[in-house]
């Protein structure tokens, strides 16, 4: 690379750029109205053009500062993990039941770390769950099956 | 006198048997929660909120409240121990508190801690009561015009006393306000932003908003780092401390209590800024500045007392104005709307058994906490030994079901994880996350006050500037901007936030 950014400015305005942009795509159809009587549309854009303003601000502020700011590498294994369990526990908590869901939201969560043992966690787990039906189906009367029958 | 008829109102309703006992989940939730590195107020606070929903209004505020203040005692039990700060605000503990420690007066150090917090706590308790009812009483002059401006305020004080970028923290507010108006526009029905997703209808619930930026963004960026956790290991014998060190500390609390309290009526005071101020003016006060970071007594009591009364005038804005000073403030807004109740001025007249039990539970849950935290102190310490690699899987669990339980959808969840990701985002380029959810719990109320002000002065602009009480509000706006402008007070503010 021959040029250096200051990537953490850079990424955060661009994000701000795509979030303002997004929300004038989504409210374009919607009534702007005037100052003294507001439409729906209003405010959205009004806040979206600041925020506007802010990404390009940030995103000019990463490009031509001259300083190098790399960030910090990503590691794929805890997104992949937590993201896989808590995607587990939105699949499984209404057809599977609670305490499958919550078997598996840990089980796959142990994942995300290298220093899980699974000998520890699976024990673990079944703990957790059980206490998590008894504390919140049980105790909490959340309105949610317990099992996938 | 009407001060005492609601103390004893507030003290009615604290000492019923349910809620000392609300109270003292809370407490006990708080500390564990603030002995445990990982894992802090707002996302246990977002966790706990949907079951809140069966309880009485007073008893949901006295547990959450709890929990809010008992993280800071939790807290610094760890940092004096591990050197690890449990919580943000007892970051400064680990500098005294530690090396007390390894001189091996880890007994005294702790005590200190808890009798500093205890004292501080009583101390901002009777603040409270005295600031609350002149504060109230003027907030009902209040039009949407003054709301307008005190909101404005609000946000910007918050945004640039708490640490990081004001720039980017502003930035994160308007992103607030620009998801908080996702949904059905009250008045003309049209739906917002919904992109055709009927759970959109309502808004965003900030629940799972919280819990993605605060509770798994953390754990993800928690994971690449590897652990260090050292106990250290010495008998917890000697509690009481001597004489001489309550003596040294005594002074010092006292201080700290009274910053604390001023620092923690500001917006965005709330827990960080209170306990380096009052260690740096220690510091500063000393014959001898050299002892401090070596265990001086002193560096122990003035920053737990001001982070414990930090913790509890951070209330006043919320109960006498309906203004969240920061973002667990902004959570306990979002327990008063989930009970029904639109918080603002009106609430203190309209329902004062709540507000005074709130602030009366304080005093007994400070009573409670010391005792919690004194002879208890071994439990705590063996929480420690939980591995990290068996906690998170817990935690996430926790958040899963807290906001699944929030309305029963498995919509919140999916929205939970994409505020995860968009919350690392966050970590990975640096930014607070705490304004975005400042603006996303004010940003419909924003906007209401807006609309109308305008309405009222015809789309006329100037109103904002011709109204006194509003003037004066933005006018103090103009002034901290101002401020964090001149370079002079950009470097004492970043020296202070670094110390």
């Amino acid at each position: 690379m021959t040029r250096r950014f200051d990537w953490p400015d850079l990424l955060f305005g661009l994000f701000l750029i795509a979030v303002s942009a997004g929300t004038f795509a989504a409210t374009w159809r919607l009534a702007g109205g005037t100052a003294a009587d507001m439409g729906p549309g209003y405010m959205p854009r009004a806040i979206a053009l600041v925020i506007m303003g802010f990404g390009l601000f940030f995103a000019g502020r990463g490009v031509v500062r001259g300083t190098a700011l790399g960030i910090e590498r990503v590691q794929a294994r805890p997104i992949l993990g937590v993201c896989a369990s808590v995607g587990a526990f939105a699949l499984l908590v209404e057809n599977g039941g609670l305490a499958l869901a919550s078997l598996a939201c840990i089980l796959i969560a142990g994942i995300a770390s290298r220093e899980t043992r699974f000998a520890q966690l699976v024990p673990f787990g079944v703990a957790i769950a059980a206490g998590s039906v008894l504390l919140f189906v049980k105790a909490l009367s959340l309105p949610v099956p317990i099992w996938p029958w | 006198m009407e001060l005492f008829d609601n103390l004893l109102l507030g003290l009615q309703t604290a000492l019923q048997l349910n809620n000392l006992m609300y109270c003292l989940i809370g407490v006990v939730i708080g500390t564990a929660i603030g002995v445990l590195p990982g894992i802090g107020p707002i996302p246990t606070v977002a966790l706990l909120l949907p079951f809140t929903f069966g309880l009485a209004p007073a008893s949901s505020l006295i547990m959450l409240a709890g929990i809010f203040y008992g993280a800071q005692y939790g807290g610094s039990t760890t940092a004096i121990l591990v050197n690890v700060p449990g919580e943000t605000s007892s970051v400064v503990t680990c500098l005294d508190g530690h090396e007390m420690a390894k001189q091996g007066r880890a007994g005294p150090a702790l005590a200190i801690a808890a009798i500093s917090s205890f004292f501080a706590g009583t101390v901002a308790t009777i603040i409270i009561v005295l600031l609350s009812l002149p504060l109230a009483s003027l907030a009902l002059k209040f039009t949407a015009v003054e709301y307008f401006s005190l909101m404005v305020l609000g946000l910007f004080a918050a945004v640039i006393l708490a640490h990081g970028s004001v720039s980017k923290s502003l930035a994160m507010v308007f992103l607030g306000l620009l998801i908080g108006v996702v949904g059905i526009d009250v008045n003309s029905g049209a739906a917002r932003m919904t992109f055709g997703v009927p759970e959109l209808a309502d808004g965003l619930d900030f629940v799972p908003v919280a819990m993605g930026l605060f509770g798994l963004a953390e754990i993800i960026a928690n994971l690449e780092r590897p652990e260090v956790r050292q106990v250290v290991s010495q008998k917890l014998r000697d509690l009481i401390p001597s004489l001489r060190d309550l003596k040294a500390a005594f002074p010092a609390m006292v201080r700290g209590t009274f910053i604390g309290s001023a620092l923690g009526v500001l917006p965005g005071g709330g827990a960080a800024l209170p306990p380096f101020t009052a260690y740096a003016l220690e510091k500063k006060l000393a014959k001898d500045p050299s002892r401090f970071g070596k265990g001086a007594i002193e560096g122990v009591a003035a920053p737990e007392a001001a982070n414990n009364a930090g913790a509890q005038t951070s209330f006043i804005p919320l109960l006498t104005l309906g203004i969240p000073a920061n973002a667990l403030m902004a959570l306990m807004i979002g327990a008063l709307m989930m009970q029904g109740i639109q918080p603002g001025p009106q609430v203190m007249t309209e329902q004062p058994a709540l507000v005074w039990g709130v602030i009366a539970s304080m005093w007994t849950g400070n009573l409670m906490l010391l005792i919690i935290n004194l002879p208890l102190v071994g439990v705590w310490v063996s929480m420690l030994k939980i591995p990290y690699r068996l906690l998170f899987p817990a935690i996430v669990l926790f958040c899963c079901i807290g906001t699944y339980g929030i309305s029963n959808s498995v919509f919140n969840v999916w929205l939970m994880l994409g505020c995860a990701l968009v919350g690392y985002f966050f970590i990975k380029v640096g930014v607070e996350p705490a304004p975005l959810l400042l603006g996303l719990v004010l940003g419909p109320q924003l906007e209401e006050n807006f609309r109308r002000a305008m309405q009222l002065s015809d789309g006329d602009p100037s109103v904002f500037i011709t109204r006194p009480i509003s003037a004066v509000l933005l006018g103090v706006v103009v002034l901290l901007l101002a401020a964090m402008l001149s370079p002079a007070i950009l470097r004492t503010r970043k020296r202070a936030l670094a110390e």
